[in-house]
C-alpha cells in the first residue's frame, strides 16, 4: 500500500518530464524552423548586396548606372528592412535557442556595408536625390528610457518611410553588436548617446524628433 | 536563455507535476473517492461548538444538529466564549429544553479565539468520539453517519467532511463556492496519499483518545485545525475525509472578511511550519509531503509574486514612457505592426497548464452536484481561474509581513 502511494509520486514526475520534453521538443523545432527561415532570407539578401556592390565597383558610373545603383539600393534596403521587423519579432518570440542572435549580428554586417556603399555612391552619382537616414540603436539595452526611445524612434522612421517612400534609403543597425567596421564609420560622426538618426551621413539627431522635424533636413 | 524564462519553466513544471499528480491519483482511486465505509458499531459522540456572538447563526446550527441521523450523538456541547450578542441565551433556551441532549457552558473569559472554546468544551465530553463544528456551519441530517465507519481503522485519527459554501448571493461567495469545491475535492485525492493537512471547523470528528494524546487544539495558533491535523499525524494518526459528508458554512461576505479570514489561515500555516519544521524530510508524509508542500508554496507565491510584479512595474513603465514620447513628437500610440503574433514556447506551456488546470476544475465541479444551488456560470469559473486565484499571492505576502511583525491575532 505504502509502495503503491510512493509510486504515484514517481508516475506523476515521470509524467512531467514527459510533457515537459515534448514542449522543449516544440519549441526548439519551432525556433530552428524559425531560423532556417530567416538564414534563406540572408541568404537572398546577401546575393543581392554581392550584386549591388558589384555594380558600385565599375570603374565609371554613367548616368545610367547610377540610376540602376540607387534604384538597386533602395529596393534592397526595403527589402533588408521588412526582413529585421520580422527577424525582431523570431527574436522576441524566442526563448531556448540564442542562435538568432547571430542572425541579427549578420543583417547588421550586411546593413553596415549598405551604408558604407551608399556613401560611396552619394559620391559618385552626383545626380542623386535619395536622402540616407541611418537609424542607429542598442537593441539589448535593459534601460526602459531606452527601450521606450527605441520604440518611438522606430514607429518615426516607419511614418517616414511610409511618408516619403523611395525617396528614402531606410538602414537601422543595432551598434551594440560589436562590430569593427561600424565602430570605425561611428567614430566619424561625434555621437554621445543612442539611438540617434544620421540624416544623409550629415546631421545627427540624438532627441526624438517628429517626421515633420526630420524632413526639414532634407 | 534568460532568467525569466528559466524561472517560466521551472513554474511550469511544478504545476504540470501537481495537476498529473492529482490526476493520476484520482484516477487510480475514482472508485474510492465518494465510498465512506459502513457503520458497523455506533460510536458514542459529543459535539462541540464553540460560539462568539453568533446569535444570527447559533440556532439554526443547534436545530440542524439535533435532527442529525445519527442515533449514538450523546451531547451536544455549547460553549459560549463570552458573547457580548444573545447567543448564550438562545444556548441556555436549548439546554432547558433538551436537558439530556444538550449542555450550554461558557468559558470563565472571553478566550478570544475558538481553539480556547473548544478545548473547554472538550472537558466535557467522555464519549468515544469528539466532534466540533462552527457556530456558523450547518451540517446535513446524514453528515455525520457517512464519518462514522471510518473509525472501524483503529489508525484513524480524524474524519473530515466536505465543506461548502451557504450563502452564495454575492459573487464574492461564488467564487468562494467554486473555491472550496476544489479544495475540498483535491483534500479527498491527498487522502490516498496519507496527505490530509487540515481537519476544517465546519465538521471535523476525532478519535477522543487521539484528540487527548495530542492535547487538543494548540491555542497559541491561529489555524488551529491545521496544526491538530500536523500533530495527529505527527503522532502516527491517519486522517480520513467522508465526501458525502456535507456541511453548509457560511463563508466571508466582503473583501475585508475574506482577507481576514485568508490571512488567519495563512499565518496559521506559518505558525505550524515553524513548529514542525523538524521533521522536514523525515516523519512519513507529514514531512516528506505535507511541510515541503506548505513551505515550496509560500516560496513559490512570494517569488512568483516579486517576478509578476517586477515583470508588470516595468511594463506598466514602458508603456507610459513610450506613449509620452509618442504623444511628444505626434506619432501612432499603438500600430497593428507593433502587436507580435509569433508565439514562444512559453506561451505554449503557459496555454497547456491553463487548459489542464480548466480541465480539473470544470471535472471538479461536475462531480459535486448539488440539487438545492444551480452550477457555476462560466463567466464565474473564468474570473476566479485568472483573477481570484492571482488574489492568493498578494494574500501571502500580506500574511507574512503579518507573521514577521509579530502580528498573530484572531
Amino acid at each position: 500500500m505504502l509502495n503503491n502511494k510512493k509510486r504515484v509520486f514517481w508516475e506523476a514526475l515521470l509524467l512531467t518530464l514527459l510533457i515537459f520534453l515534448i514542449g522543449m521538443l516544440i519549441g526548439v523545432l519551432s525556433e530552428n524552423s524559425r531560423m532556417r527561415s530567416v538564414e534563406e532570407y540572408y541568404i537572398q539578401s546577401e546575393i543581392s548586396l554581392i550584386d549591388i556592390l558589384t555594380l558600385s565597383n565599375l570603374a565609371n558610373l554613367d548616368d545610367a548606372n547610377c540610376d540602376n545603383l540607387i534604384n538597386s539600393n533602395i529596393n534592397f534596403a526595403n527589402r533588408i528592412y521588412d526582413e529585421a521587423k520580422l527577424l525582431e519579432k523570431y527574436e522576441q518570440a524566442g526563448k531556448i535557442n540564442e542562435n538568432i542572435k547571430i542572425e541579427h549580428k549578420k543583417y547588421d554586417v550586411m546593413r553596415t556595408l549598405l551604408w558604407i556603399n551608399t556613401m560611396r555612391f552619394s559620391e559618385v552619382c552626383k545626380n542623386n536625390k535619395v536622402h540616407i537616414i541611418v537609424y542607429l540603436y542598442e537593441s539589448n539595452t535593459k534601460d526602459l528610457t531606452k527601450k521606450a526611445t527605441n520604440t518611438v524612434w522606430s514607429k518615426i522612421i516607419n511614418d517616414l518611410k511610409e511618408r516619403q517612400g523611395n525617396e528614402i534609403i531606410l538602414i537601422p543597425i543595432a551598434v551594440d553588436s560589436d562590430l569593427i567596421s561600424l565602430n570605425s564609420v561611428l567614430e566619424n560622426f561625434n555621437i554621445s548617446s543612442y539611438p540617434a538618426l544620421i540624416i544623409d551621413d550629415k546631421y545627427v539627431l540624438e532627441e526624438l524628433s517628429s517626421v515633420e522635424e526630420i524632413e526639414e533636413f532634407f | 536563455m534568460d532568467f525569466i524564462t528559466i524561472v517560466f519553466l521551472v513554474y511550469s513544471v511544478l504545476a504540470f507535476y501537481f495537476l498529473f499528480l492529482y490526476i493520476l491519483i484520482y484516477f487510480q482511486n475514482r472508485k474510492k473517492v465518494f465510498y465512506t465505509p459502513p457503520i458497523t458499531k455506533k460510536y458514542s459522540l459529543s459535539i462541540v461548538v464553540p460560539c462568539y456572538n453568533e446569535e444570527k447563526t447559533i440556532e439554526k446550527v443547534i436545530k440542524n444538529l439535533l435532527k442529525a441521523k445519527y442515533d449514538n450523538l450523546k451531547k451536544i456541547i455549547l460553549v459560549d466564549d463570552c458573547s457580548t450578542d444573545n447567543s448564550y441565551k438562545i444556548m441556555k433556551k436549548y439546554a432547558k429544553k433538551y436537558p439530556n441532549k444538550i449542555i450550554a457552558v461558557q468559558t470563565p473569559k472571553n478566550t478570544g479565539k475558538a481553539s480556547g472554546a473548544k478545548n473547554y468544551g472538550a472537558k466535557f465530553v467522555n464519549t468515544e468520539l469528539i466532534g466540533f463544528t462552527d457556530a456558523d456551519s450547518y451540517p446535513q441530517r446524514d453528515a455525520i453517519n457517512y464519518m462514522i465507519g471510518f473509525f472501524d481503522d483503529k489508525k484513524i485519527g480524524a474524519v473530515t467532511a466536505n465543506v461548502l459554501v451557504q450563502n452564495r448571493d454575492k459573487f464574492i461567495l461564488k467564487l468562494q463556492s467554486l473555491e472550496y469545491k476544489v479544495i475540498k475535492f483535491t483534500r479527498k485525492l491527498l487522502e490516498f496519499i496519507d496527505s490530509i493537512y487540515v481537519t476544517p471547523g465546519p465538521l471535523a470528528i476525532y478519535r477522543k483518545s487521539a484528540f487527548d494524546n495530542v492535547k487538543g487544539f494548540d491555542e497559541k495558533n491561529l489555524a488551529e485545525d491545521i496544526e491538530i491535523t500536523w500533530h495527529l499525524q505527527y503522532e502516527g494518526y491517519k486522517i480520513k475525509m467522508a465526501v458525502p459528508s456535507r456541511v453548509y458554512s457560511v463563508a466571508p461576505s466582503t473583501i475585508k472578511d475574506w482577507v481576514k479570514q485568508r490571512n488567519r489561515w495563512n499565518i496559521g500555516g506559518l505558525q505550524c511550519v515553524n513548529k514542525y519544521k523538524k521533521v522536514f524530510g523525515k516523519k512519513g508524509t507529514l514531512g516528506n509531503f505535507i511541510v515541503p508542500l506548505f513551505i515550496s508554496q509560500w516560496i513559490i507565491g512570494l517569488f512568483g509574486l516579486f517576478i509578476l510584479g517586477y515583470k508588470i512595474i516595468r511594463t506598466i513603465i514602458l508603456k507610459y514612457l513610450s506613449v509620452s514620447y509618442s504623444v511628444q513628437t505626434q506619432t501612432t500610440i499603438l500600430n497593428m505592426k507593433d502587436i507580435n503574433f509569433t508565439v514562444s514556447v512559453l506561451v505554449f506551456f503557459g496555454l497547456v497548464v491553463f487548459l489542464l488546470s480548466s480541465f480539473y476544475t470544470i471535472f471538479i465541479l461536475l462531480n459535486v452536484k448539488e440539487k438545492q444551488y444551480k452550477k457555476e456560470n462560466f463567466f464565474t469559473l473564468i474570473f476566479y481561474m485568472i483573477f481570484y486565484l492571482l488574489a492568493y499571492p498578494i494574500i501571502l505576502l500580506i500574511s507574512f509581513i503579518k507573521y514577521l511583525k509579530g502580528d498573530i491575532k484572531w
